[in-house]
Formats: C-alpha cells, sequence, structure tokens
C-alpha cells in the first residue's frame, strides 16, 4: 500500500459522548485511495461511532473527538461540521436504512442531490442510480416506507450516491436481508468501487461477507482495533475463524438447530 | 337552513384563514420540534406591517408582498437569534422561550402600533357582498379565502418539488440521515420560521380586513391551536382540515348557541371540541404514526 497517499487517514483519536463516556480508545485507520476497506467487530465495538466521527454526524449526538486528528485527502476535518465533510465528497450511510419514509423514493435520491445545484446533473445522477438498481426505477413513485427491506437498503445506497462522493462510510448494509439480496448490494457495491472510483469504508458484522468484497479489514473491540491485516490472511487466522466467522455465518446455510443453539446461547449470555 | 348554510360557507371561508396559520405552526413543528406559543403574535406583526404600508398609499397586493418579505427577515432572525442556542436544550425550555417571545413582540406591537383598533382605509375588497346561488357571501369573506388557498397552494408545490422544500421534509423524516447528505439542519430550522411567520403574516392580515385590527387578532392567531392539534401537530392536509374545521365550529357555535351561552362561545367552542376530540383520537386525525411494516 505504499506510494500513494490514502483518501483517509485516522490517527489514534479517542472518542467522548457527553463529554466523559469515553468510547473509542485510541483508533487508527487508512483507507487507500480507490479502494474497499472493511471494519468488523461485535455489537458496541465502536465501528458507528467511528463512521460517525469521520462524517461529523458524532457531534449531532453530543459526541466529540477528544484526541488524535482525521484526514481527507490530507486535509484535517475532525472539526469540521457534517455539513463541510459532505460538502467535500463524504457520505455515511447509518445504519439501520433510515430512509425517509414519507418521501417518495425518487424524491428521497433527489435530497442525496441536495447540495448538486444544477438540474442537469441530478438528472444524470439518477440515471446512473436507476443504472445500478433497476428496482428502484420501477419504485420511484413509492413512499419509501412502505417498500421492503432490500429496497429501503438500496435508496440509501442510492442517495448516498446521489451525493456524487469520493468515500462512501457504509454501516452494516446486510442487516436483516435475506442472503440473495445481500449478494445483489453487495455486488453493486463493489461495481461502484471499480466503476465509479469511490473508495468505501464498509462496516460490518458477517465477516464472512465483508472480506469476500474488502482486500484489507480492521478488526475492533471494546473501542480498539485489536488487529488489522490483508483478507486472505484474516481468513486464516485462527481467533478470526472462531469469533467471526464461526458466530455470524449468514452468508451460509443455516440449520434450524444451529438457529436454536445460537439462541440457547444468547440467553445463557444475558 | 339558510343560516345554518351561510355559517357553513363564512366559517370555512375564515377556516382557510386559519389553515394558513396553521401551516406556519405546523412546519415548526414538523422540522424542529418546537411548539411555537407565539404564533398568534407572528400574525400580529405581518397584519400591522402590511396595514402600515397599507395606510402609505402602497396597493394592497404590494403591501401584502412587502409584509411577505419583511416576515421573511424577521423570520430568520428570530430563529437566529433566540432559538439557534438552544438546539438540544430540553423542548420545555425552547417552548418557553416561545412564550416569552410572544409577550416580547407583543409589546413591540403596542409600543409601535398601539392599542387601538385600525382598519385598512379604504377597504381593500367591496362591501357589498355577492350571491352565489342561494348564498349571500362577503367578499372580504371570499377573496380572503382565495388568497389564502393560493397560498397554501404555493407552499405545498414548494414542498413538493423544491430543493429547499424537499430538504425541509427530509429533515422533519429523520434529521441525522438529512446531515448525512449535507442539508444545513440550521438553515432548515431558520426557514420553516421564515415561511411560518410569512403565512402567519398573510393570515393576520386578511383577519384584520376582516373585523378591523388590534391585539385580539394576536388571539385569533392562537386558535390555530385547537387546529393543528386536530389534524394531527405534524400533518400539513391536517393543519388544513383542522383549520377549516375550527373556522366552521367557530362560526356555527356563534350563530346557534352564542344565544345560550351570551358572551365568547364562539371562542371557547373550539377548545372545549378539541379537548373532546383528543379523548377518542390522541393523534388527531392525520397525525404521524411511525410508518410500521409487517
Ligand atoms: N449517543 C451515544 N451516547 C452515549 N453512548 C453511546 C452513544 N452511541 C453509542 N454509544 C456507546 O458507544 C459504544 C459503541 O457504540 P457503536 O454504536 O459505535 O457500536 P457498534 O460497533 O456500531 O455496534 P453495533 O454493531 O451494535 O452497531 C456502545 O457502548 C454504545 O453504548
Ligand atoms: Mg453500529
Amino acid at each position: 500500500m505504499a506510494g500513494e497517499e490514502p483518501i483517509l487517514k485516522i490517527n489514534n483519536i479517542e472518542v467522548k459522548y457527553h463529554e466523559v463516556i469515553l468510547v473509542l480508545k485510541g483508533v487508527s485507520i487508512e483507507v487507500p485511495k480507490r479502494s474497499i476497506v472493511a471494519l468488523l467487530g461485535a455489537n458496541g465495538a465502536g465501528k458507528s461511532t467511528t463512521l460517525k466521527a469521520i462524517s461529523g454526524l458524532l457531534k449531532h449526538e453530543n459526541g466529540e473527538v477528544t484526541d488524535g486528528s482525521i484526514e481527507f485527502m490530507g486535509e484535517r476535518i475532525d472539526r469540521l461540521s457534517a455539513e463541510k465533510i459532505a460538502k467535500m465528497g463524504i457520505v455515511q450511510v447509518i445504519e439501520g436504512r433510515r430512509v425517509f419514509e414519507h418521501l417518495t423514493v425518487e424524491q428521497n435520491l433527489k435530497v442525496g442531490a441536495h447540495l448538486r445545484r444544477d438540474g442537469r446533473s441530478i438528472k444524470e445522477g439518477l440515471e446512473m442510480v436507476y443504472n445500478y438498481f433497476p428496482r428502484l426505477r420501477e419504485k420511484r413513485n413509492e413512499i419509501a416506507g412502505f417498500v421492503s427491506g432490500g429496497e429501503q437498503q438500496m435508496t440509501v445506497v442510492g442517495r448516498a450516491l446521489m451525493t456524487n462522493p469520493k468515500l462512501i462510510l457504509l454501516d452494516e448494509p446486510s442487516m436483516g436481508l435475506a442472503p440473495l439480496l445481500i449478494h445483489e448490494i453487495f455486488n453493486i457495491i463493489t461495481r461502484l468501487n471499480r466503476e465509479e472510483n469511490i473508495s468505501i469504508l464498509l462496516v460490518e458484522q458477517n465477516a464472512k461477507l465483508a472480506l469476500n468484497v474488502a482486500p484489507y479489514a480492521y478488526v475492533m473491540e471494546n473501542g480498539r482495533i485489536v488487529m488489522d491485516d490483508t483478507a486472505e490472511r484474516l481468513r486464516e487466522n485462527p481467533d478470526i475463524k472462531d469469533f467471526y466467522l464461526g458466530l455470524t455465518d449468514v452468508g451460509g446455510r443455516k440449520s434450524f438447530r444451529d438457529v436454536k443453539h445460537y439462541k440457547r446461547r444468547k440467553r445463557w449470555l444475558t | 337552513m339558510e343560516l345554518f348554510l351561510m355559517t357553513l360557507t363564512t366559517g370555512i371561508m375564515v377556516g382557510g384563514i386559519y389553515a394558513l396559520i396553521a401551516l406556519g405552526w405546523v412546519l415548526i413543528y414538523k422540522c424542529s420540534g418546537v411548539l411555537n406559543l407565539a404564533m398568534g403574535e407572528l400574525t400580529l406583526i405581518g397584519a400591522y406591517v402590511s396595514l402600515s404600508f397599507y395606510s402609505m398609499g402602497i396597493p394592497f397586493l404590494l403591501a401584502l408582498l412587502f409584509s411577505l418579505i419583511i416576515g421573511f427577515i424577521l423570520g430568520i432572525l428570530t430563529e437566529r437569534i433566540f432559538l439557534d442556542r438552544l438546539i438540544g436544550e430540553p423542548i420545555l425550555t425552547v417552548i418557553m422561550v416561545t412564550v416569552g417571545l410572544s409577550f416580547f413582540f407583543r409589546g413591540i406591537v403596542e409600543l409601535i402600533w398601539g392599542t387601538d383598533t385600525r382598519v385598512f382605509t379604504p377597504p381593500v375588497f367591496p362591501l357589498e357582498p355577492i350571491h352565489i346561488g342561494p348564498l349571500i357571501v362577503g367578499q372580504v369573506y371570499l377573496w380572503s379565502f382565495v388568497a389564502a388557498i393560493i397560498l397554501l397552494c404555493i407552499f405545498v408545490v414548494f414542498f413538493q418539488y423544491t430543493r429547499w422544500g424537499l430538504a425541509m421534509q427530509a429533515t422533519a423524516d429523520d434529521e441525522m440521515a438529512a446531515l448525512s447528505l449535507g442539508v444545513s439542519a440550521r438553515f432548515v430550522y431558520a426557514t420553516a420560521w421564515a415561511i411560518a411567520f410569512m403565512a402567519a403574516g398573510v393570515g393576520g392580515t386578511l383577519l384584520g380586513n376582516i373585523n378591523g385590527l388590534n391585539i385580539s387578532v394576536g388571539y385569533l392567531g392562537l386558535l390555530v391551536l385547537p387546529a393543528v392539534v386536530l389534524g394531527g401537530l405534524n400533518s400539513v392536509p391536517g393543519a388544513i382540515m383542522g383549520g377549516i374545521i375550527i373556522g366552521v365550529l367557530q362560526n356555527l357555535s356563534g350563530a346557534y348557541l352564542d344565544r345560550y351561552f351570551p358572551g365568547g362561545v364562539k371562542e371557547i367552542a373550539p377548545f372545549v371540541f378539541m379537548a373532546v376530540f383528543l379523548l377518542f383520537k390522541p393523534y388527531g386525525l392525520w397525525g404521524w404514526e411511525r410508518i410500521e411494516r409487517v
């Protein structure tokens, strides 16, 4: 990865919520230009917080980067407002398919183009999104709150695409979707990266899936990066096999007994 | 029967004006979650501003346009000066600030324009009533209704088709997601206040044309509270329907109940109705219940 400067560089950041709750305790991540990097970790590890620190949405939740720095294309952004950061070409797709539920699918996409001023490039943007997600063209005039979960996920990814981003921060796009749909969406994500030259920082709990599309990944635990390596080597790593690939094998077929087993275990844990 | 139909028509027409004011109110609530108790005073200010321009001999439509422009500026200033610093404070604090604002605005109005009733002279709308079939309608009512409807349509088009209109709806739906796309929430709040000021100003001007203008028009502005609660706090169509229902109720109770309860039935009836109605439908007619998918 030597040579070209990374598009995003997080240097040892510390993040606090409400001035006292320390959530990130020294996180460093680099995203090379035009690449996909995955960020893995269990619930509550601090993955979403990392993304919000980059996009500036953290301030909106009364959180703050209290130490370290974040650089985007060589410029420091950790003190900028979410609006400025969006203008520079970073867009976060928040976890949980947050469509504007009372707007139509196409209106959702148009809000994505908020920072594009002229009408023509909005049209071109819509055309591009509909090319990647033909299903959205069919649903364009439907209220986003009522389309299927997969279509909602496509809507929020398409909406992010409308901002004409250089870097997309994707938070758990697979959450709660059927395997076939996940496959479709991840295919499109890979294509976006290759064809539109968009860099992607992908947060996933589904490690198997993430390691398939991202050549490089970081593993996070308890607000710290505990490991980072190429996907190939991570796949072979015994800890990863145990904790991540074993536990969240959503990509493969899960038998009924496995599910029950998983549930039982969860009950013990709580 | 004749009396009933006429009161009904007048009610609907006055209701159109309430709908306009209610729209401004709903907008602020939807976008920023603030219950704006100074709405009545916004109505007053707009009304006095256009009355002042009109009294200088400026044509009515132009006077109205000036009051729209001034309303826009005042709206932005109010949000910037008083409300911006309160973002993130407990909602009750913000509501109390709007109460403070209402006293502040009222004081300013009394200081500048005094407390005497003023009328638009010469009258803006012809005095002789119009006959529509069997109905006789005052022209003030008719034209006010038309003006209110035109403005409501303009607002609806603005929300559905313009960049900032969509951004406002998006912010109302999911502020965080809107922020992630580069929408400036602060600008959205400011625009909401600007539009509320403008809508209330036109509403106040029209009300002032009907009964003359004094501080009590401000109380009429507060009548939109039952209207918006009826419509369901965050629904624009709800606000419009609510406004019209309140207008009708007010006029019907004025015509039929005033004999039995002389005095202020007209003013109280909408509130009584609101209270009873909420017992049965706590979210109003079209209040958002979150969209739940199965
Ligand atoms: N707004 C907030 N205020 C206070 N604490 C918060 C806030 N948001 C998150 N946290 C805490 O920060 C920690 C990390 O949360 P975060 O959402 O970043 O985890 P995550 O890795 O994305 O988890 P998940 O996989 O469940 O989405 C958690 O312990 C959470 O309780
Ligand atoms: Mg998360």
